[in-house]
């Protein structure tokens, strides 16, 4: 009995940093909703992946994150999306900037500035910091992601990987408490896309960001999510964990395909008492699989 | 051309005493170049005015690029040369008018290869133009590379799919760019929603007055710099008004 109660409290004591509740979406001059009634939440500290087919509609529901849903796109708009306890429909963008760090798919078309540092500090720049705070949280951005030796190159100068890094450093900088990252891994090619995931995993676990990521690979992050979401014709398909949402049904009719690790214990038949979801684990555990 | 243009105008990073200057005394320099250049109206002055070009360029390491840019321009001179002529010009009075076209061009380029982008958007703001219009004026420069590989992409792309740019007469010549133009001006359309987007995510407009990361100030060098430019250049406009 007491640990039913310790289990409540424990569950009702997790903060909630995103909450849709019956979040609804048609885009101004559209008569098909890009989101329908979708509900989820995202625990603080959570690593969520929204996962689907392009056109889905998981970039609308990033936009109803950082509220460029409904401020700057119009449209029909119901039910209600929370960020850190604010209402979107009724927190100013620049407000919402503070709490939520976004990553486009193409870093390009979010580096600004004419030198890595300067970009960095956009953000900064555009809230009306002091120089010198300015100055300090830039080079602590540029540690944390290793790239001070890239402070006065010119984004045109480096490679994809180097791109993603500072768009990710100019995000971090606003101090956020919640990272969006869009597809951060679709135009790199799979070692730096391997080094992305990583690099967002351990910035989960040091600084405690709440990290929704749109991905299509599962693959490559079904190790690092602690929830998986996945989205088709514009509604939740099915959400849960990673082993609840690889072992159900289905997948390939949303798009997505299986990590080779999972489908292998798929097809031996191997689910009770959990899959393993990547290599290494599954060689751990393979004498007891096998029983 | 302007692909070659651009390469020769574009700003590379260097650490000379021309390029550490201040902003603003960069463009005072540029600006008393470009006014010499203006009122040359014979060969000693053009002489003089180009040995004043050249100086600073040759300190900033940039002597060889600003000629590549100027002679880029030579087309425009010898445009410049036949208008004067059929103008009812002397031959010596159009040579004379192309050089002082072909100083201006150097003048206003030396600032440009010696002044970064970013020093450029803080002269901008320290003149106190609007917010908007720096960072519209600003971004449309952080682009050009980034439209120029698109456009390389796409010309690239209908080629493969038959289309002959080099092909015709000047007007069939201009009409091969249709397939072109239309792809690009769609992309940065597209472009130009997300970078909205990506403004808004990362708080601009947030304040009424943003603030920057670095300011201008004025060191030693910078003063001893005006200190030249300044009485040098009132000098030589006044001996090129009155006594040349």
């Amino acid at each position: 009995m007491r640990l039913v109660i310790t289990r409540i409290l424990v569950i009702s004591l997790e903060r909630v940093a995103v909450e849709f509740n019956d979040f609804s979406f048609t885009y101004a001059g559209s008569t098909k909703p890009a989101a329908s009634h979708v509900t989820f939440t995202v625990g603080e500290g959570d690593v969520a992946v929204l996962a689907g087919l392009s056109g889905s509609g998981k970039s609308t529901i990033l936009r109803a994150i950082n509220g460029l849903i409904p401020h700057i796109y119009p449209g029909e708009y119901s039910g209600s999306v929370k960020v850190e306890g604010m209402t979107v429909q009724e927190t100013p963008t620049y407000e919402l900037a503070k709490k939520v760090g976004f990553l486009f798919q193409n870093p390009e078309n979010q580096i600004f500035m004419f030198t890595v540092e300067r970009d960095i500090a956009f953000g900064l720049e555009n809230m009306g910091y002091d120089p010198k705070v300015i100055r300090e949280k830039t080079d602590w951005a540029m540690d944390l992601l290793g790239i001070r030796d890239l402070a006065k190159r010119s984004p045109s100068e480096l490679s994809d990987g180097q791109k993603q890094r500072v768009a990710i450093a100019g995000s971090l900088v606003m101090d956020p408490t919640i990272l969006v990252l869009d597809e951060p891994t679709s135009l790199l090619d799979p070692h730096t896309a391997l080094e992305v995931v990583r690099l967002t995993k351990e910035l989960n676990k040091r600084l405690g960001l709440t990290v929704i990521l749109v991905e299509h690979r599962l693959e490559l992050v079904s190790t690092i999510a602690s929830k998986i979401i996945v989205v088709k014709d514009g509604s939740i398909w099915i959400q849960g964990t990673p082993q609840e949402v690889l072992l159900s049904d289905g997948l390939e009719e949303v798009g997505l395909s299986l990590p080779p690790v999972v489908e292998v214990q798929r097809k031996l038949g191997l689910k009770s008492g959990g899959i393993a979801l990547d290599v290494e684990d599954f060689v751990k555990e393979v004498p007891r699989l096998w029983r | 051309m302007a692909k070659a243009i651009y390469e020769g105008l574009k700003f590379r990073y260097k650490t000379t005493v021309i390029h550490r200057l201040d902003p603003r005394v960069k463009m005072l320099l540029s600006i008393v170049l470009f006014a010499l250049a203006l009122l040359g109206f014979n060969f000693y002055q053009e002489i003089i005015t180009f040995v004043l070009v050249a100086v600073p360029a040759t300190l900033a390491k940039s002597l060889k690029r600003l000629m590549r840019v100027v002679a880029l321009s030579i087309t425009f001179g010898v445009f410049v040369v036949a208008i004067n002529l059929l103008a009812g010009g002397t031959v010596v009075e159009s040579i004379v008018l192309a050089v002082r076209f072909l100083e201006i061009v150097a003048s206003t380029s030396l600032f440009f290869v010696t002044t970064s982008p970013d020093e450029l958007e803080y002269v901008l703001r320290w003149f106190r133009m609007p917010r908007d219009f720096v960072f519209a004026f600003a971004t449309s420069i952080r682009f050009v590379p980034v439209l120029l590989m698109d456009l390389t992409q796409i010309i690239d792309a209908q080629k493969s799919r038959g289309l002959e740019l080099d092909r015709g007469g000047p007007i069939k010549r201009i009409r091969n760019l249709v397939p072109v133009l239309i792809p690009l001006i769609v992309n940065s359309l597209v472009r130009s929603g997300e970078l909205a987007e990506a403004m808004e995510s990362r708080g601009y407009g947030a304040v009424k007055k943003p603030t920057s990361m670095d300011v201008l100030r004025l060191k030693i060098n910078d003063w001893a710099a005006l200190s030249l430019i300044i009485p040098g250049g009132a000098l030589l406009i006044w001996l090129y008004i009155y006594v040349i």
